[in-house]
């Protein structure tokens, strides 16, 4: 009972990092409409930034620094290219070029850094937690506080500035929202700064746990994003959360009861699972059947 | 003249991939789970002919054969999720197909070396061709029957009326259905067919490669395998075909001289082919270019 309570509760922290990815997915997701395929590898990007500067002997603050600048370089680059580039067109057509852009920046980072794994600084030198049979690794502890601020930051963004109020408009519909003089190409950028801003963020707290950065990164934040958005609901901000909480608890659970090598196979059997039987995910809106017209286009 | 030889061999089975998912397009079903029906075909056909001692063709008929069970289990539940939502699904699949190759361990022992997948490291020696004295022109003219045959009774169908119904699927379901279009039926056996072909061409992979691994079957091969229909447009097969030669011999090797910054372009100009759409080229002048060769009429076809 108490391995089970555990698991729960490293879940959660490990499903907070989730959680954030699959912030940044839904915000692009309910806003544009378009799956940002190439969203983890800008990621990637921005904390291989981050590590050019911690080699070279830069203070943690300027690492992060770098490491966000990077994250929004990359992904502004993705949506400018894949998305404003392609935005009247066909949805397939810009998730499949979103994706070929992660080939691109993944060569990229290769050519930079030619090695198998970089350092990345360690954001917290605290002891780990204990609290009667149960632990609290203290970076997992600053990751959960970091997500739920940023979530705090995040839903008084949406639902009490002009900004937000602006990104629901276009959310609910894009016509009326440029009919009533709210710029379509600003509020796109705007969104993709702003999930970019958030990714960087969970890069940051994911590779100051792990303290080693890889290529692979990329690929792998974009399939935990995408499965902790898929569970929740397309383009809810609550879904996404739930979403990646509920993946970590899975994960960590079948880790510990059935073997290291179902990690994966347990996120994607879940997707699958949750797909088929409630394809609007835990907290979906109807968005997904009203755009079916558009997803169907090739 | 073996590096050439070789090229066609990889247009051929990336053709079969394209073909399947080209299929599954028509009949608005877009699928990442190729890579996964590829992945079945090449393992199960790699078992058949290196451990078991079968002949090549009825080792890719069960790969085939398999990979089109699984399409027909995928393809019930794909129904109830469409467009993105099926994607994912798809992809989904496609990882779990690889994991599970991943974590897959069956080996036997001939002559004296243990022969079959083991896990990360893949499965090695399959080596069917070179044993049985099969020259590279007798291999690539084995595959070239088949992408023919698979190739003109995919163009046969879609000139005949079941490719007027499979295209109506495709463009509008509550029409088609209306006029009383089974459609489940349709998009069920597409699925089906889609894995069988897809299956096969995995197994041929296994052949020309003699080694496959699970890092071979990701989201990389899903992502070509729809991007071929989508470069070549959806016209005819002959689109796919052409898309394929576009990719694999002028973007993959055509560009291999620019050595580490090919990769950097790589994206860059599929992206770019994608958006400005050869798809003309796909449709209407490679086609009427073919008419023309062959000396047939022309005529309109109103099924672009």
């Amino acid at each position: 009972m108490v391995d089970f309570l555990q698991n729960i509760v490293d879940g959660v922290m490990v499903g907070s990092g989730y959680a954030l990815l699959g912030l940044g997915f839904t915000l692009i997701f309910g806003v544009m409409r378009r799956l940002n395929l190439s969203y983890g590898p800008s990621v990637m990007v921005g904390i291989f930034v981050g590590t050019w500067f911690h080699l070279r002997g830069a203070g943690l603050l300027a690492v992060i620094a770098a490491t966000l600048a990077g994250t929004v370089l990359a992904n502004v680059y993705v949506d400018r290219l894949c998305f404003w580039a392609v935005r009247q067109r066909s949805a397939i057509t810009a998730v499949v070029s979103s994706f070929v852009i992660w080939m691109q920046l993944e060569e990229a980072v290769i050519l930079v850094f030619p090695d198998r794994t970089y350092p990345f600084p360690r954001l917290t030198a605290l002891e780990p937690i204990e609290l009667g049979p149960i632990f609290f690794r203290a970076e997992y502890v600053t990751m959960f506080a970091c997500v739920a601020l940023l979530l705090a930051g995040v839903w008084l963004l949406v639902y009490r500035t002009r900004f937000g109020l602006a990104l629901r408009a276009v959310a609910q519909d894009p016509v009326a929202a440029r009919y009533m003089g709210i710029p379509l190409d600003w509020i796109g950028l705007g969104v993709a700064v702003m999930a970019a801003l958030i990714g960087g963020l969970a890069g940051l707290l994911i590779a100051g746990t792990d303290q080693l950065v890889i290529p692979k990164f990329g690929l792998w934040a974009t399939y935990k994003g995408l499965i902790a958005m898929m569970l929740g609901g397309m383009g809810s901000i609550p879904g996404a959360v739930c979403g990646g909480l509920l993946l970590g608890v899975a994960e960590i659970q079948f880790v510990w009861y059935l073997g290291a090598q179902f990690r994966d196979l347990a996120a994607y059997f879940l997707l699958f699972t949750f797909l088929v039987l409630r394809p609007g995910g835990l907290l979906g809106q109807a968005i997904v059947r009203r755009e079916l017209a558009a997803f169907r286009r090739i | 003249m073996d590096f050439y030889i070789g090229l066609l061999q990889i247009f051929g089975i990336h053709t079969l991939l394209g073909l399947s998912a080209y299929l599954l397009i028509l009949t608005g079903q877009v699928s990442m789970a190729q890579a996964g029906f590829f992945a079945i075909g090449a393992y199960m056909a790699g078992i058949c002919t290196a451990m078991w001692g079968w002949h090549i063709v009825p080792a890719l008929a069960l790969g085939g054969l398999l990979s089109g069970v699984l399409a027909l289990l995928i393809g019930f539940p794909a129904l109830r999720v469409k467009g993105m939502m099926l994607v994912i699904a798809t992809l989904a699949f496609s990882e779990v197909v690889r994991l599970f190759f991943f974590n897959f361990n069956y080996t036997v022992l001939r002559d004296g070396i243990p022969i079959g997948p083991i896990g990360a490291e893949g499965f090695r020696r399959i080596r069917y061709f070179p044993e049985n004295g099969w020259t590279t022109i007798e291999v690539s003219l084995f595959m070239g029957l088949i992408v023919l045959l698979v190739g003109g009774a995919l163009w046969w169908a879609d000139r005949s009326r079941l490719g007027a119904v499979v295209r109506a699927v495709g463009e509008d379901e509550l029409a088609a259905q209306s006029v009383g279009i089974n459609l489940t039926t349709i998009k069920v056996a597409a699925m089906t067919l889609g894995g069988v072909i897809a299956g096969i061409g995995g197994g041929l992979y296994a052949h020309m490669t003699t080694h496959v691994e699970h890092l071979n079957f990701g989201i990389l091969l899903a992502t070509f395998a729809i991007a071929y229909p989508i470069l070549g447009g959806m016209g005819s097969v002959f689109g796919t075909l052409a898309a394929v030669v576009f990719v694999q011999g002028f973007l993959v090797e055509g560009l291999r001289f620019l050595g580490d910054w090919r990769n950097l372009l790589f994206g860059l100009l599929i992206m770019l082919a994608m958006n400005v759409r050869i798809k003309q080229l796909g449709d209407v002048r490679l086609r009427n270019l073919l008419r023309g060769l062959f000396g047939l009429r022309r005529r309109s076809h109103a099924g672009a």
